[in-house]
């Protein structure tokens, strides 16, 4: 998985002058990890649940080593990942292909999220999560939008301030390993051996969960991302959205649940909660939003409180939704973000009541964002379905109240956007510029019509992506079944 | 005569360092008041004698491995672990800064020979600071340094903050001095006890209840006096002034070296002296750091320039150090590390500076930095991988740093400075990523020309950011290095 890495010195030590070069080399190093990806889907070992591959030996003055490894549900974010990579380089245009620094930054973001993902110890992750904001500072800094300075500063001083608390965290449980082992190993291996009574135990879940939840967005901590995600380029939101938020889900369902599952025991509620307001404010806020891609970037904030209410709930059914959940939002919204950046390359707009009618000269993209609109609603037969059904299904018995309120998000989310479909796209074109928009190219279509395939596959046939989040679903329900056993 | 010698502790090796800065600095003199000598010749002895400094050093490491701790000219040398850091950390600091400080020296026309030895005058003081074992020759090695880094302060006459500069910090730092050598005076006369080893005997022989007041004044002065060279804070005003002030060229060269050799020695006197009884130091150390980052993360937002900015931040970063050094034996292990990486960093940044800007200017906004990836590519990496180093970013030494510095206060449990530590850096990334931001990803209004590097600048800035990356990503070398300094008190 260090392909990207080594892509972005490739194109860092490549001369200007071979720049038309760059997207071509860029694409050859996101297949191979994509690739790669294809032949571990085959591989026995990763239907599991975690399982360490390599370890490095790093500080041995403190007995720190880095370990890696790989369970299902990794396998499916990096899949993810590698293909959002692969259809955002195909998809931007020629501007930003020919800089060295947008394709190194990208590659560099690739390496870190597949160091996330692959991550076997506290410190390790930790280390990725950060070293996420120095590629996403430069792509939100440099191609961003108009307020870009405001966005990327209020993005990075939001994230790592959470992830000061899970550094904190991190360190206080070295410090315990510490005791027990005599040497910092903060391996996930060693820290499920640890018994970490009651008291540590809530106080290192609300420091990891608070550092992960601000990434998610949760509700009261999300107001990072609307501006995050306007201002940042189209690639930039892609894998912000498509990407980065699933870090933040994928710490909590990695490190915080098992290993500290009492605190997520005694705080469940609080989260269920705070998810239940996010899908519905960040529903209605969506309905109010004048620009198109702020609307997206509120229903992220619905669909994440999806995400996050299945997690809360703890259960077999509303865990495997929650990650399956994860991956669909990733596609819908990663489609959704491309095809609106194609339309802000056309126009230089984004605002909904530019549009108008469009439907007319643009046919085949109005399908497809329709096509892309009913995913995210969560139409059955496309993926969005499937994932919300599961989690409102999984976490009906625990939180009745609760998850009827969240089941109105999906009636909401149709408001929005199927408004915004028919202010966008039906009726007559009310604005003259939009008489000559020209229809989705070849490269275009190329770049947006496997995701489709995607969620088409997903909503058909779930059992094969449920296939892979099963054991580790089932991993953690166990255990949140047995703690929840032990203090009744 | 060899009976007295020996019965007096007389050995060259281990003032060595010294001596050659002494004699370097001599020969230069001498050079510049008799026979016109080229620019070529003077660089070269000034070159070849930091060389022969850090020769001297190797000298002094294998005098250690036959004798041990042991001290010198009836104890007033000490040779040990610090020392030895400390005079490698001292003699590469010069290293690395030579490049800038000729450079500018050059600029200075008539003076130029003078800034020189004022340099390397101030190197053999805090070298002999560091190799102190009796305060007395504690506060000569502090005020040689010192007063030639006042003199350099205030080298370029003509400029009025440059005067300024060098007045401000010449009338804190008697003072400082002056609370110092008083410190000394009462620990002198109500222990009759004038070294560090010698109050690390005394303390636990008469009992550290026993211990009478006015001794605990008296350190509590020495350390005020020391505390003042590292800028901590309530102790810190003179530094963002001094530093805007001085030229450009000579400011990461004051900076660094007057920290590391305070710290050496604080970091002595809490391990040898006050060992026995910290705890009664423990408000004080915990008032001065809590202090150091708030005002330092609060002022550090708010400057538009630089050089203001980075002693805000030099502020903060002692404050992280002095955590460490006061909380225990693996908290001063860490603190090293830290020092040790800040120092490179620091240098990294001020080398930056004196290329961009006028090496004699002390006016430094961060307007000065836009455009530099235009005119750039090198400086503006290696800049951006100091800027970040600083902030703490993983697979820098900053991070790693910090890392070590945390774990270790936390398992000492003082759970609410960790908490302070962590979010000064939060502020951090505010204030160390937005000069990146200017010099990386605004575009410059004006047209800039392309800035052409000699080699020199290239070579230092090239091995110093690698060593930021390096000790980023394999630790070990340098934390191990860290452990030995202390071992004994472990």
């Amino acid at each position: 998985m260090l392909f990207p890495l080594v892509g972005s010195l490739v194109i860092f030590m490549m001369p200007k002058s071979r720049s038309e070069l760059f997207r071509p080399i860029a694409i050859f190093l996101s297949i191979i990890p994509f690739g790669l990806c294809l032949y571990l889907f085959s591989n026995s070992k990763s239907k599991g649940s975690f399982v360490d591959i390599h370890t490095i030996d790093w500080i041995k003055s403190y007995g720190i080593s880095l370990t890696f490894g790989i369970s299902g549900m990794s396998l499916l974010l990096l899949f993810l990942t590698a293909i959002l990579m692969l259809l955002s380089f195909l998809s931007v245009s020629e501007k930003y292909s020919q800089s060295k620094g947008f394709i190194g930054s990208i590659l560099v973001l690739h390496f870190a999220v597949n160091g996330v993902f692959l991550s076997g110890d506290l410190l390790s992750l930790f280390i990725f999560f950060e070293a996420l904001l120095i590629p996403m500072y430069f792509l939100m800094g440099i191609w961003g939008g108009e307020n870009r300075r405001y966005a990327t500063i209020k993005f990075i001083i939001y994230t790592v301030f959470g992830s000061v608390f899970i550094f904190i965290g991190t360190v206080y449980a070295g410090v315990i390993s510490y005791g027990s082992t005599g040497r910092l190993a903060l391996d996930f291996m060693t820290l499920s051996s640890l018994s970490f009574t009651a008291e540590q135990s809530r106080v290192l879940f609300l420091m990891f969960t608070f550092g992960f939840l601000i990434k998610v967005p949760i509700f009261p901590l999300h107001t990072w991302l609307p501006d995050a995600h306007v201002e940042a380029p189209t690639a930039g939101s892609i894998l912000l959205a498509g990407v980065l938020l699933k870090v933040g889900a994928y710490g909590v369902l990695r490190v915080s649940i098992p290993f500290f599952t009492e605190g997520f025991l005694e705080y469940k509620f609080i989260i269920a909660v705070l998810s239940v307001i996010g899908i519905i404010y960040g529903a209605i806020v969506a309905i109010a939003q004048i620009d198109i891609k702020r609307l997206i970037a509120y229903s992220s904030v619905s669909h994440m409180g999806f995400v996050m209410l299945g997690i809360s709930a703890g259960n077999y059914l509303s865990l495997e939704g929650a990650i399956i959940q994860m991956v669909n939002h990733g596609l819908t919204t990663g489609a959704l973000f491309m095809l609106v950046g194609f339309l802000y390359e056309r126009r230089h707009t984004r605002r909904i009541s530019d549009f108008g009618g469009i439907k007319a000269t643009m046919p085949k993209y109005a399908a497809i964002f329709l096509f892309c609109s009913f995913a995210s609603i969560g139409l059955p037969g496309l993926n969005g379905f499937v994932g919300e059904f599961m989690i409102l299904m999984g976490s009906f018995p625990t939180y009745k109240v609760l998850s009827g309120i969240g089941a109105f998000g999906v009636v909401l989310a149709a408001i929005y956007m199927l408004w915004a479909y028919q202010r966008m796209f039906t009726g007559e074109i009310s604005i003259k510029e939009n008489e000559e928009l020209v229809d989705l190219d070849t490269k275009e279509m190329i770049s947006v019509i496997p995701l489709l395939v995607l969620m088409l596959f997903i909503g058909i046939y779930p059992s094969f992506i449920e296939g892979y989040v099963t054991q580790d679903a089932l991993f953690i329900s166990e255990i949140i079944d047995i703690f929840s056993g032990r203090l009744n | 005569m060899n009976t007295i010698s020996e019965a007096i502790g007389f050995n060259l090796i281990v003032i060595g360092p010294t001596l050659v800065l002494v004699a370097t600095a001599l020969i230069l003199l001498f050079c510049t008041i008799t026979i016109e000598t080229s620019d070529f010749v003077k660089k070269s002895i000034t070159f070849v004698g930091i060389l022969l400094t850090i020769f001297s050093v190797f000298l002094k490491f294998g005098l250690f491995a036959t004798n041990g701790v042991s001290s010198y000219f009836t104890e007033k040398i000490l040779l040990d672990e610090f020392s030895l850091f400390g005079n490698v950390l001292i003699s590469l600091i010069l290293l690395f800064n030579f490049s800038s400080i000729w450079n500018t020296s050059t600029e200075l026309k008539d003076k130029r020979t003078e800034a020189i030895i004022l340099t390397l005058m101030s190197a053999s003081g805090f070298m002999l600071m560091v190799d102190s074992e009796s305060f007395m020759m504690l506060f000569i090695g502090l005020e040689i340094g010192s007063i030639s880094l006042y003199a350099l302060a205030g080298i370029n006459r003509g400029d009025l903050l440059s005067n300024e500069a060098a007045l401000k910090y010449f009338l804190l730092g008697s003072l400082a001095s002056c609370v110092l050598v008083y410190g000394v005076a009462l620990i002198y006369i109500s222990l009759s006890i004038s070294g560090f080893y010698d109050s690390a005997i005394a303390i636990p022989y008469i009992g550290s209840e026993n211990v009478p007041l006015t001794t605990f004044i008296g350190f509590l002065f020495v350390l005020v006096g020391l505390l003042f060279k590292v800028a901590a804070a309530p102790f810190q005003s003179w530094a963002p002034d001094v530093y805007h002030g001085s030229p450009t060229g000579y400011v990461g060269y004051m900076a660094s070296v007057a920290k590391v050799a305070s710290f050496l020695v604080i970091g002595r006197l809490c391990m040898v002296s006050l060992r026995y009884v910290m705890d009664n130091f423990q408000l004080f150390f915990l008032a001065v750091v809590v202090i150091s980052i708030f005002v330092g993360s609060f002022f550090a937002t708010v400057q538009t320039d630089m050089k203001r900015l980075i002693a805000y931040s030099g502020v903060i970063q002692s404050g992280f150090i002095l955590s460490g050094i006061v909380s225990g034996v693996n908290g001063t292990s860490a603190s090293l590390f830290y020092l040790t990486a800040y120092t490179i960093q620091l240098i990294g940044i001020f080398t930056i500076f004196t290329i961009i800007s006028g090496k004699l200017s002390s006016d430094f906004s961060i307007e000065n930095l836009s455009g530099l990836f235009v005119e750039n590519k090198f400086l503006t990496i290696c800049f951006s991988i100091f800027m970040l180093g600083l902030a703490g970013i993983p697979l820098t030494s900053g991070f790693i740093s910090k890392f070590i510095l945390i774990t270790n206060l936390w398992s000492y449990e003082s759970y609410v400075l960790v908490f302070i530590l962590m979010l000064s850096t939060v502020a951090g990334f505010y204030f160390y990523l937005r000069p990146i931001w200017v010099a990386a990803i605004d575009k410059p209004e004006t047209p800039v020309e392309q800035i052409t590097l000699k080699r020199s600048e290239v070579l230092s800035l090239g091995v110093l950011a690698f060593a930021t990356i390096f000790f980023g990503l394999l630790p070990d070398s340098l934390i191990n290095l860290s452990r030995w300094v202390i071992q004994n008190y472990l």
